[in-house]
């Protein structure tokens, strides 16, 4: 009798565990697709309950901070914008605890929810947190230097910088070209942070 | 093999009742603290990942096989988390309406005479970049807040006067500590600026009055300033400019930082371009240093030590139209600020702070009132302060505090007697704020103080109240409070009994902002008592006074894109009986009429930001003593067009330039009289204007690490 609570237990926990993993999976394969505010926030809500259920598991909490970085682009109310780059700071703290967190992806999206803050009000948030969006970018490549959604992202300011500037960024085209082949051989991990790619694609082919 | 069977079996049977149970259905409507629907709320049972969002009228329906007991669990992002448990019936239909969680509890903010400057802050509509970029501020703080209805242009010494109110009545605070002295020393009417430069602060909060009981020793406003956090950047830069040279740098540690500043200014290469009408013996020079230790040892718990000194000298010869002999006044200075606090928060919702304070400035001045004459003054002041805040309730928050201000003065004046005098004496207070959400549209902050002043042996309780409603998003606030300050210890020095100065404010104000657009009006009336008096030599507390007026602010981003203009305008009637004053008059520093009217214009073209700001006020009262009655005159209406430019020369290469008073008029702020009547009858005066009709100032501030741009600070 015993043997069979054992199986039946071993069974219902396994169970769970494949449906929490096929519901990240659905929630990361939505998040890919998402485009409006709508489908993030109904995404969002997915993994907030995710991760309630595993509050110890890394990849939900970084990714409810990836959508709230998302929506604070999306979002048209300043007030929802700086709530949700306050919620995605409070993750990406939690993530600092978790143990087997990837420490190039959480720096690379505390660098962009920096860069989204600077998009919300660039006269007084550009001077301000300038440097911490390069110093997140580059911490992010010194965990790990093929990261392309750090190489990316910081080819992007330093270029966006450039312009602002009346300058040229000379190592884009290099740096895009570094990400874009590293996209193509990036980790197939399931679930891991893979995002990025369809957004350089349509950027390049934009062209 | 039966056992596998039976297993196999079980397994079967639960998935097959799983698969036909009875779905159920849970349905209901999420709403705010409004009762208005709530989109996109995140439903869930608990425990589950089995969920649904609201919709736009905040229904939802939530379809579970689960026929037990269930906890229903309702999130969303600014409020408290909802559960409610939903028994074991067939249909239940819920409405839930969700509460604002404690941050959004504590964004409440009592609107009256607050100007909150904190970057993104939708208050104030100013940030701290602002403040550099405002013309006419030549990148001071107490300069840009003066461009803030409520405040009066005295331009011969550049502090803040706040609605009637004498400069000592406004007090600063640095991290929640008391500055004793936040402003340089200059020569005569030189303006003065702030010791610290606004790069240093985070938040800037300027409250033109009803501010709470938690701040101490301040009739008229105070402005309570922020230090930034760690930085986690390292940095090094340096700002040669035309008064001097600047630099310092941050070095950054895994959980920590470190920062020095060092400036140094002499304007006798500025004298030598731009002339003014001072007789310089030896030109203003001002040597400056400042160090802030930040320590983070876990993400709830803050070290902060700021250290600060500045010393300062010049001599030039007196004026000798007014006086019988030709004085060579000569200045020096030693100030110290030390400033250190802790702050932690626990996870049972406490918030504990504690700080100590030590301010220390030395005085020597040569031929002060005549000729061969010496006067030293040495004053300190330690302030201890610690306070709990704690959110008890949705409908209750509480802070409350102990603090102790340890005050010393000395001053010896030697001409052809000496005198000296000497005091030593403390204010010890409790005080404790309650803020109140009565209901979501109506919150109330009731804070009281007990202070006990030892000099005097005075025991003083001062109660205030401040109410905030919002009615769709129009703010209406009204606050009645009263506050208590010691003489300054230049009159307590002469008598010791003096009671405190007392004030009481009554404020009403309404605030609106939409679309990039603010809009706000208050009117105050104060009345004072037991102000200083001085009766032939001998000071009293038998002064007495009020201030009345009303204060309109609009601020508008939005008319073109990157512009923002400000208009302010302030009305003020002023009269008291006070120091000289021995009948009821307005004081010299007060005008009837200021405004100000502020444009930024930011060219991306050009990569620069111009900004144009012309102040305004009507003339200052002041007393004729050819004529009867006190303050019996008032010279002409003060006008000034500041101009100033920032230019990003190149991403690590900030140049700033402003002129101040473009159209070169001659403002006179007072008259100055001879003591004597001259053979008429009457008696000489002269004009007293600033030392020089304009101000120029050009500086460079270049970073020379690597990962920092645009960024003027080194803290």
């Amino acid at each position: 009798m015993k043997t069979i609570v054992f199986y039946m237990l071993t069974v219902l926990i396994l169970l769970s565990s494949k449906i929490c993993a096929q519901d990240l999976s659905t929630s990361v394969a939505n998040l890919k697709k998402a485009n409006t505010e709508k489908e993030y926030i109904a995404i969002r809500n997915g993994l907030e309950r995710l991760c309630m259920q595993s509050p110890g598991e890394w990849l939900p909490n970084y990714y409810i901070a990836y959508a709230d970085v998302q929506l604070s682009f999306r979002t048209p109310s300043k007030e929802n914008k700086l709530k949700y780059l306050s919620d995605a700071d409070t993750y990406l703290k939690k993530l600092t605890d978790i143990s087997g967190t990837d420490a190039s992806e959480v720096y690379t999206l505390k660098g962009y929810r920096l860069y989204s803050l600077i998009a919300l009000d660039p006269q007084t948030n550009g001077p301000k947190y300038f440097g911490e969006v390069t110093l997140n970018y580059q911490t992010a490549l010194k965990f790990n230097p093929d990261n392309p959604r750090a190489i990316m992202l910081l080819a992007m300011f330093n270029n966006d910088m450039a312009k602002f500037m009346h300058r040229t960024y000379d190592d884009f085209e290099a740096q895009i070209s570094k990400a874009t082949e590293l996209f193509a051989r990036a980790n197939s991990l399931p679930n891991y942070p893979s995002w990025g790619k369809e957004w350089l694609d349509s950027r390049l082919s934009a062209k | 093999m039966m056992k596998r069977f039976l297993i196999f079996a079980s397994f079967v049977f639960i998935a097959t009742l799983t698969t036909f149970a009875q779905q159920r259905i849970i349905e209901g409507r999420v709403l705010d603290e409004h009762s208005k629907p709530m989109e996109n709320a995140n439903i869930f049972i608990k425990g589950t990942t089995e969920g649904t969002g609201s919709a736009a009228d905040g229904s939802f329906k939530l379809t579970t096989a689960r026929n037990r007991d269930v906890v229903i669990c309702v999130m969303m992002l600014g409020y408290s988390e909802y559960t409610v448990t939903v028994k074991d019936t067939d249909k239940v239909l819920l409405v839930i309406k969700m509460k604002p969680d404690n941050v959004s509890l504590d964004d409440v903010v009592v609107v009256a005479g607050n100007f909150k400057l904190k970057g993104n802050s939708q208050w104030g509509g100013m940030s701290a970049v602002d403040i550099a970029t405002t013309a006419g501020s030549s990148g001071d703080l107490y300069r840009s807040l003066q461009t803030l209805p409520g405040t009066q242009v005295v331009g011969e010494n550049g502090r803040l006067y706040v609605r009637g109110g004498e400069s000592a009545e406004s007090q600063t605070y640095i991290d929640e500590m008391h500055v004793l002295s936040p402003y340089t020393t200059t020569g005569n009417n030189e303006p003065v600026r702030g010791r610290y430069s606004p790069f240093m602060f985070e938040g800037v909060n300027f409250s033109t009055g009803g501010y709470s009981s938690e701040y101490a020793q301040g009739l008229s406003s105070v402005l309570p300033l922020s230090t930034k956090d760690v930085s986690p950047i390292s940095k090094i830069g340096i700002n040669p400019s035309i008064v001097g040279l600047g630099g310092g740098g941050t070095q950054a540690f895994s959980k920590g930082s470190v920062s020095l500043s060092l400036n140094y200014e002499d304007l006798k290469p500025y004298e030598s371009l731009f002339p003014d009408k001072m007789d310089w013996i030896k030109p203003y020079k001002l040597f400056s240093g400042g160090s802030q230790i930040r320590f983070n040892p876990n993400d709830n718990t803050v070290f902060k030590t700021y250290v600060g000194y500045d010393r300062t000298s010049f001599a030039y010869h007196t004026n000798p139209l007014l006086e019988n002999s030709l004085r060579d006044l000569g200045l020096n200075e030693d100030n110290l600020y030390l400033n250190s606090t802790f702050r932690k928060d626990y996870q049972s919702g406490y918030k504990l702070f504690a700080g100590g304070a030590f301010s220390f400035k030395k005085q020597n001045i040569d031929d002060a009132l005549v000729q061969g004459d010496s006067f030293d003054d040495k004053e300190w002041e330690l302030h201890l302060k610690s306070k709990v805040t704690k959110r008890n309730t949705d409908f209750l928050k509480m802070n409350v505090g102990a603090e102790t201000l340890v005050r010393h003065y000395q001053m010896f004046y030697d001409d052809s007697l000496l005198q000296k005098h000497a005091i030593n004496h403390f204010i010890s207070a409790l005080f404790a704020v309650a803020t109140l959400n009565i209901t979501p549209n109506l919150n109330a902050e009731l804070s009281s103080r007990a202070e006990y002043t030892s000099i005097n042996n005075g025991w003083s309780c001062t109660p205030r109240v401040a109410l905030t409603y919002n009615l769709n998003g129009i703010y209406f606030s009204g606050i009645a409070g009263r506050y208590n300050q010691l003489p300054e210890n230049k009159y307590l020095v002469r008598n010791t009994g003096l009671s405190s100065q007392q004030c009481t404010h009554y404020i009403t104000g309404v605030y609106y902002e939409k679309k990039d657009r603010i809009y706000r009006a208050e009117a105050y009336y104060k009345k004072y008592d037991a102000l200083v008096l001085n009766n032939a030599d001998s000071y009293t507390s038998d002064g007495y006074g009020y201030s009345n007026g009303i204060d309109l602010f609009f601020n508008d981003r939005s008319l073109f894109k990157n512009l923002e203009y400000m208009l302010a305008y302030s009305y003020n009637l002023s009269r008291r009986k006070y120091l000289d004053l021995n009948e009821l008059s307005t004081p010299q520093f007060c005008t009837k009429h200021n405004a100000t009217f502020s444009l930024k214009y930011t060219i991306p073209s050009l990569k620069t930001i111009w900004g144009v700001t012309d102040r305004f006020a009507s003339g200052r009262p002041y007393h004729d003593p050819g004529k009867g009655g006190l303050m019996n005159a008032e010279t002409k209406p003060f006008n000034s067009l500041d101009l100033s430019l920032t230019y990003l020369a190149s991403k690590r290469v900030i140049v700033y330039a402003s002129a101040t008073n473009l159209l070169g008029r001659k403002n006179v702020f007072n008259y100055a009289y001879s003591k004597y009547q001259g053979e008429g009858g009457d008696y000489q005066s002269a004009p007293v204007t600033s030392s020089s009709d304009h101000f120029f100032y050009i500086g460079v501030f270049i970073t020379l690490s690597g990962k920092v741009a645009y960024d003027v600070s080194n803290f």
